[in-house]
């Protein structure tokens, strides 16, 4: 045991603390800048209408107990509570637990005494002594480091502990590790640094580096691992086991601050009464600026106008708080609170106090990390609004704010502003859609428009600055959609049940929820793994880093088995692996802990091993179970027993509830095997990952063979049935039977014959038939499917419909009808003549401009980037017409290709689609038909008809409108002079005639009527459009200001108005009397 | 000529005719008989449309709307509700009683949109096969220029009332409840109708509408007798010079032709015998009303599905359509609505598509109910523009009503209807017609200038060969 210098000055009257530490890797944590600013005593301003929780009840701590939802986890570092942590250091971590009671009222837990820790493997023949001497050895070292450090012991503690790497099977069984306890956080990392590198210490003779283990869990993780706590759950303090903080000497805003000893906290698994959610506050924020003309809003000088924010309560169906803050007057508006203000300062300062007192734990918003609180913070310090960064829930702490970044191979990287808000947790709407589905644009508008089915209307950002320098009034216009824009994220939090399902994940995977959003996949079975390694006394190695392998290296993935491609109008069975790599990680035993180095395997007998296709041994489990495979039972067996409880459940919160439950077990069990394959992750081991997919191909070779083997005419079926696609975890098998109950049976039997032929519990399943199938290739393929004979339950497509963001609807939509045709309505040649009106309608020149619309973000400078596309190259002509309406860095620009002459440059043919439809400027057809729907119709209607290109050519792309050439199309027309012609024949007219030509005056009434039909129809439109935006934007009386360009009827209302006024133009030539 | 034709002899004319009715024996007038006339002021100008504008959005017909209607709201509340203020929403208290005067918007689940076309899961078939898109789940909102807020209460039944409409709300805001709950309500004050011209002789205005020209299930042979009736050619010589000669004007209110979509289409090659048929149903109706109007002053309006634009005002037909009657001076192509003074008498009508469309998202019934709401509500054509296309009329709305005419009457309606419509404030009730379309029910209606009377006749024709 390492002694200590006791004594030391006590430095209660300083609080020093440490921001938290959250890099993977603490290497290089500067300790410059911890000081916490002087004092700022906030003085808050009168609080609205519901700003503020529920009163706290008064506790007394000896009878009393204190139960709570945590919600966040996060530690400083200051002066030891000697009462609840005895020791001689004069800076100790303390771990601050953030929570809400059932009653609403806010916690704020300090938990003492816990220290951290890491392993090492001790050499052999270490006593206690040799212990000691490495305990001084490395508190020298860290005090050599820390020299202006006042503290008086670096490590604390090296004492040996019987453990067990989970690297690798140990045939031996434990061994002796050593554990070295260290005073802070901080010094974890430099430890580490110092033995990984290696050290000699003369007087016991060893000389050498060390492997640690565990020694980057993070201190709040490990706490929370230690004493089995998880994301969200429920902690109790008895009473007598925590001591309260009077009002007077709070350090924090929330109502209720307690002390206690890491030990007396019990923590409750989420499990029974504990699933329930306490009322935790949800605060959603949206703020405008006031841009100048042609520049994107920027902090430095572009004022704040307005915020607008909504509290709501969980389990509450209205917002609590609905408040708007303007910068000058502004008309009140129903149902919400306005504050008007006549300077900025003062209203970020009011918005301080709103978050102080409404006191929220979750912050939402949509795009909010990378836009609203960066730029406030921003603003702030512009202005030199010294007490407004103190929002956190620390009353001293000023809010952080520095650059990060997040890469992940599904979303590439991004980089975002992380601000620390202690207490508070951020979760940004957007980036959770972002990760959790697929769409095709990322908007709010567009978002909305997916989940809750409305349009919204959209304010560009050039009109904002003109509402605010208007009159109360036009404020007024901006402060509800302001607000519209603040409610819609928390709106799309219910709708998507996010707060439930994050949390439910957050219980399953054990870590804080905050991690969620801000962290990769990799963390939370990291989690799990520690955990269930400290259960069973194992330890996790910390590998050195071997970087991203180059492209190439690595291991074969799963396999597809070439697709018989084709239309098949009967049913074809799909057989599916349930959960298919988690079930092979757990039939074969395969884990960490159970991979033999094939040296070592060579030696061991037979029966003990599993030999992987791909040449990996493992040990089987009678031998010793591996960690993974007991990991993947527990959630799996967790999953089915949520599932259960599901059906069970009648009340609808508890069925969110265990939803959110399955779905986080289902995705958590997935995420297991991309773990052990993840080369720039934590615990990569290559010979798993490998191991797993060769299993899997194995499995889908086996299920063809016997599938094919056993259904044949020659063992009594009526034909000889055929596997025509496999892919990952399912294999398609077309029986010849056009009976779909038959089909099913066949299917179902195919299924258990193969199951039987694979180790437990692996399982091939038969879930559905499609019916019909059109399979087009390796992973295209779209079908009806079928889960019962009665009726089909939807249609299933992959890798047709393109959600790609640059492609035009055109396609979408072309391809989505066709599919509906050829599948739904069984009707091929529909589906043809579909395609030809279509084309017909693009040469024709009919086509919605808003179909044609592709767009592309512009993520640089235009002048930046290199080669000259064709949004960039628009971007700058727009910006020599108007700076203030031209798209800026961070838009998406949209437009359309126009006819231009033969030998322009693709960039040069992209145009702004509202100066195409202003103009008249004539479509590219031929453009469209040839890059964007000739590929997908081709691919799509390979397998359908013999010469699928006849869908390209044929009478129906003979008759093409030239469009009249326009002036603003530039080139001679702008010479040309323009003289009426005959509406009919088009033959010039003469100086008397206004409408038709002498020679076709006989036909007057008819052509008339023709020209009226045209009219007409867009009359209707007219109607229906513009009727629509005034009701979408929820005001009859005020004009229809939106400019939502991922609205689909922004491009026709704008085309219409236009269409229309020139068709009554042409109708007004034949006169009247 | 048509009183030849076979089968003329089980004609009823003249059915449920009282004071038409001339007696059998036929005290003969000798002589040509010389059609009695009629002073006749158009007050179309107003739905004239000089240049058509469509850059102008529509919130300025709302706004125009409330701005005209309000100070005769406010002057009704002070007479109605003396002791209560009248405040904008934003300055309604919590838990006073007051007046708020705005446009009523009312939020309807199953109104289509336009938007709908996009989301294909909100299947067609849920909307198709609906006349009417009302649903107990819609919701009365109350605008102003400034807010909105939902009205609440039983006084308050959303069935009657259209988006559109103006009117001012009693009641209060109850705090800590959601929205404005109302104790009653009323709407703008209409003048009364001047009062009725000094009685002269019998004179008829003649109504018609919906003749379906070109309709195959239609009967040609109705129209004909129509026409010959009014050109008195039909009928004995007594009721011609009683009651033809006394038709001062003939009013067809809409619906000439079945339809001319075939022709319109303009997206469509058109083959030319094609042409031709589509074409014929004009030519047609053509002969039809030269005819008339060479017998007498036809004001002719377009309806629905007539060759005129879309969106109310309709405006008259082309001369082009009509090569024939536009030689006459006495073929009058007029507006829908159409307003116009005949001796005195205002008259004020539309071709039907303002009160169909009340129709569809409200639960009125029936056209005469329909009417009178248009009167209470003081407008003519409340659901433009939302559920109505109307032209986007710049800082105007020409379908305020400030009087009340003498005659309202509306086209194309499914069954003849009508009654007197009293404001209770003084002057002559307002006569109601809804005149039916003539392809179903074969009627001609006649009005009565002297006392308002109105007469239906019908004309049935049973072509047995």
């Amino acid at each position: 045991m390492a002694s200590a210098p006791s004594g030391g000055r006590s430095h209660e009257d300083e609080l020093v603390e440490v921001e938290l530490d959250d890099g993977l890797d603490d290497a290089g944590e500067d300790e410059a800048g911890r000081q916490a600013s002087e004092d700022v005593e906030l003085h808050l301003g009168e609080a609205g209408r519901n700003w503020e929780r529920p009163p706290a009840p008064a506790l007394d701590e000896r009878i009393d107990g204190l139960v709570f939802q945590q919600l966040d986890v996060d530690y400083y570092v200051g002066p030891p509570d000697k009462q609840l942590y005895h020791t001689d250091l004069l800076e100790v971590p303390i771990l601050r637990i953030f929570g809400v009671t059932e009653a609403g009222n806010s916690v704020c837990l300090f938990v003492h005494g816990f220290e951290p820790y890491f392993y090492i493997e001790s050499p052999p023949g270490w006593g206690p002594d040799e212990c000691d001497v490495l305990c001084n050895e490395l508190n020298a070292r860290l005090a050599e480091q820390n020299k202006s450090s006042r503290q008086t012991r670096w490590c604390l503690k090296a004492m040996i502990e019987t453990k067990q790497s989970i690297w690798h099977y140990q045939a031996q069984g434990k061994k002796a590790f050593i554990r070295l306890t260290f005073a802070t956080p901080l010094l974890v990392a430099k430890a580490r640094g110092i033995l990984q590198t290696g050290m000699s210490i003369a007087s016991i003779g060893f000389s050498g580096s060390f492997m640690t283990y565990e020694s980057d869990v993070l201190f709040a993780l490990r706490y929370m691992i230690d004493r089995n706590i998880v994301g969200c759950n429920w902690l109790e303090l008895p009473p007598g086991s925590f001591r309260c903080t009077s009002t007077s000497l709070k350090v924090s805003h929330c109502q209720i601050e307690v002390h206690a000893n890491y030990e007396r906290v019990v923590s409750h698994p989420a499990e029974g009464e504990w699933v329930k959610l306490s009322r935790f506050r949800i605060l959603s924020v949206d703020i405008e600026c006031a841009g100048r003309k042609g520049h994107f809003p920027e902090a430095d000088k572009d004022p704040v106008i307005q915020i607008a924010s909504m509290v709501t309560v969980q389990g509450d169906s209205t917002p609590a708080v609905k408040n708007v803050m303007t910068l000058k007057s502004c008309a009140a508006i129903v149902g919400a609170e306005v504050m008007s203000f006549d300077s900025e300062a003062e209203m970020l300062k009011r918005w301080r106090d709103l978050i102080v007192e409404s006191d929220p734990d979750i912050i939402i918003g949509y795009n909010t990390s990378n836009f609203d609180l960066p730029y406030l913070i921003d603003r702030a310090a512009t202005l030199k609004v010294v007490e407004f960064p103190y929002w956190g829930r620390l009353r001293r702490n000023c809010l952080k704010m520095k650059d990060a970044s997040f890469s992940s191979k599904a979303h590439g990287t991004h980089e975002f502003k992380e601000i620390t808000v202690e207490g508070r947790i951020q979760f940004d709407v957007m980036w959770a859609i972002i990760r959790d589905h697929k769409l095709s644009s990322y908007s709010l508008n567009a978002v909305s428009a997916h989940f809750l089915g409305e349009q919204k209307e959209d304010v560009h950002h050039s009109i904002i600055s003109d509402l605010q320098n208007g009159n109360e009034e036009t404020r007024r216009r901006l402060a509800v959609y302001c607000l519209k824009d603040a409610y819609l994220p928390q709106r799309l939090v219910d709708k998507l049940m996010f707060m439930v399902n994050y949390m439910e994940m957050a219980r399953v995977t054990g870590v804080p929820m905050s991690f969620l959003l801000a962290r990769g996949q990799s963390i939370k079975v990291y989690s799990q793994i520690l955990r269930k390694a400290r259960q069973r006394s194992m330890v996790v190695p910390n590998l050195p880093k071997i970087g991203a392998t180059p492209d190439g290296v690595g291991y074969e993935g799963a396999t597809v088995l070439d697709a018989k491609a084709g239309f098949y109008r009967w049913p074809i069975a799909t057989l599916d692996f349930a959960s298919l790599y988690p079930s092979i990680m757990m039939a074969h035993n395969i884990c960490y802990s159970t991979l033999v180095p094939s040296p070592e395997a060579k030696q061991m007998a037979a029966e003990e091993i599993v030999r992987s296709p791909s040449g990996d041994c493992f040990v089987r489990p009678s031998k010793c179970k591996g960690l993974l495979p007991e990991i993947l039972e527990e959630l799996l067996g967790a999953r089915k027993r949520a599932k259960t409880d599901l059906k069970a459940a009648t009340d609808p919160f508890m069925k969110a509830v265990l939803d959110g439950r399955q779905l986080a077990l289902k995705i958590s069990a997935n995420s297991v095997y991309g773990f052990t394959g993840a080369t720039v992750g934590k615990l990569p081991c290559l010979e798993i990952s490998a191991s797993v997919t060769s299993f899997g191909r194995e499995m889908i070779m086996h299920t063809r063979e016997m599938v094919q083997r056993r259904f044949c005419k020659a063992n009594g079926y009526n034909a000889d049935c055929t596997v025509i696609y496999g892919d990952t975890d399912s294999v398609m098998v077309d029986f010849h039977e056009p009976d779909c109950a038959k089909a099913m049976e066949l299917g179902r039997a195919a299924a258990a014959e193969v199951s039987a032929t694979f180790t437990k519990p692996i399982k091939l399943e038969f879930e559905k038939v499609y019916f019909p199938y059109l399979l087009v290739s390796k992973k295209r393929y779209a079908g009806l499917l079928w889960t019962n004979p009665d009726k089909h339950d939807k249609m299933d497509t992959k890798g047709i419909e393109t959600v790609r963001r640059d492609n035009c609807l055109l396609v979408r939509n072309v391809i989505s009808t066709c599919l509906d045709k050829i599948l739904i309505d069984k009707d091929v040649n529909g589906a043809k003549a579909f395609v030809c009106s279509t084309i017909s309608d693009l040469l024709m020149n009919r086509m919605d401009l808003s179909l044609l619309v592709i767009t592309k973000g512009l993520t640089q400078d235009e002048d930046k980037y290199k080669s000259k596309n064709a949004h960039a190259e628009l971007a700058k002509k727009m910006r020599k017409r108007d700076p203030a309406t031209a798209p800026n860095v961070g838009d998406r620009v949209p437009y359309v290709i126009i006819k231009a002459p033969k030998d322009a440059k693709a960039h040069e043919k992209a145009e702004d689609p509202i100066f195409v439809l202003e103009h008249g400027i004539p479509i590219d057809s031929q453009h469209y038909l040839e890059h964007h729907l000739k590929l997908p119709l081709t691919r799509l209607f390979e397998p359908l008809m013999k010469n699928s290109n006849e869908l390209l050519s044929g009478d129906h792309t003979r008759s093409i409108s030239l469009g009249k050439a326009s002036q603003a199309a530039g080139g001679i027309m702008k010479f040309a002079k323009v003289q009426m012609s005959c509406l009919a024949c088009k033959s010039p007219l003469g100086p008397h005639h206004t409408s038709l030509c002498p020679n076709c005056q006989s036909k007057e009434a008819e052509i008339y009527q023709r020209m009226l039909g045209n009219v007409n129809e867009l009359e209707t439109q007219f109607g229906g459009l513009w009727s629509q935006c005034q009701r979408c934007q929820g005001s009859l009386h005020q004009d229809v200001l939106c400019t939502s360009r991922d609205c689909p009827i922004f491009y026709r209302r704008k085309k219409v108005q236009k269409d229309l006024t020139e068709a009554h133009s042409l109708l007004s030539r034949f006169q009247d009397w | 000529m048509p009183a030849a034709v076979g089968g003329l002899e089980s004609a009823q004319p003249l059915r449920g005719v009282t004071e038409l009715t001339i007696p059998p024996d036929g005290t003969a007038a000798p002589g040509p008989e010389t059609r009695l006339a009629a002073e006749y002021i158009s007050h179309d100008d107003q739905w004239q449309l000089q240049e058509k504008d469509h850059t102008n959005q529509y919130a300025h017909i709302y706004f125009a709307r409330l701005q005209r209607m309000r100070p005769r709201l406010v002057k009704r509340c002070r007479q109605d509700w003396p002791q209560l203020k009248v405040v904008s929403i934003l300055a309604v208290p919590e838990g006073a009683e007051v007046v708020v005067i705005g446009t009523v918007y009312k939020d309807m689940k199953l109104k289509p949109s336009i938007l709908d076309e996009y989301v294909k899961d909100r299947a067609v078939g849920q909307l198709l096969g609906h006349t009417r898109f009302t649903s107990p789940e819609d919701t009365i909102i109350l605008e102003d220029e400034s807010a909105r807020m939902p009205l609440t209460g039983d006084a308050l039944t959303p069935g009657s009332f259209v988006t559109g409409v103006v009117m001012a709300v009693r009641g209060t805001a109850v705090p800590g409840a959601e929205g404005f709950h109302v104790q009653s309500c009323c709407f703008a004050v209409l003048d009364p109708p001047k009062a009725m011209p000094k009685p002269g002789d019998d004179k008829y205005v003649a109504f018609v509408s919906g003749l379906g020209v070109g309709d195959e299930g239609g009967d040609p042979l109705r129209l004909a007798l129509i026409v010959d009736y009014l050109t008195a050619q039909l009928g004995s010589a007594a009721e011609q010079s009683s009651i033809a000669s006394k038709v001062v004007r003939l009013i067809i209110a809409g619906g000439l032709m079945h339809s001319t979509d075939s022709l319109s289409q303009a997206t469509t090659h058109v083959k030319p015998r094609q042409q031709a048929a589509a074409l014929a149903p004009l030519r047609e109706t053509d002969m039809c009303l030269t005819e008339l109007a060479g017998a007498m002053h036809i004001d002719v309006m377009a309806g629905a599905a007539d060759p005129s634009n879309h969106s109310l005002p309709q405006q008259p037909l082309h001369r082009c359509l009509f090569p024939g009657a536009s030689a006459y001076p006495t073929f009058h192509r007029v507006t829908n609505p159409h307003e116009f003074t005949i001796d005195g008498v205002h008259m004020l009508g539309t071709s039907g598509q303002n009160v169909d469309d009340v129709a569809k998202y409200s639960s009125h019934e029936d056209g005469l109910q329909l009417l009178g709401a248009c009167l209470e509500w003081a407008h003519l054509a409340p659901t433009g523009p939302d559920t109505l296309t109307v032209y986007p009329f710049k800082n105007s709305d020409p379908f305020v009503l400030n009087q009340a005419p003498h005659v309202m009457f509306v086209g194309n309606q499914a069954k003849f209807q009508t009654s007197l419509f009293g404001s209770g404030r003084g002057g002559p009730p307002t006569r109601l017609v809804c005149i039916p379309n003539l392809k179903s029910s074969g009627m001609l209606i006649l009005l009565n200038l002297r006392t308002l009377d109105v007469h239906p006749i019908q004309f049935e024709s049973q072509m047995e060969l």
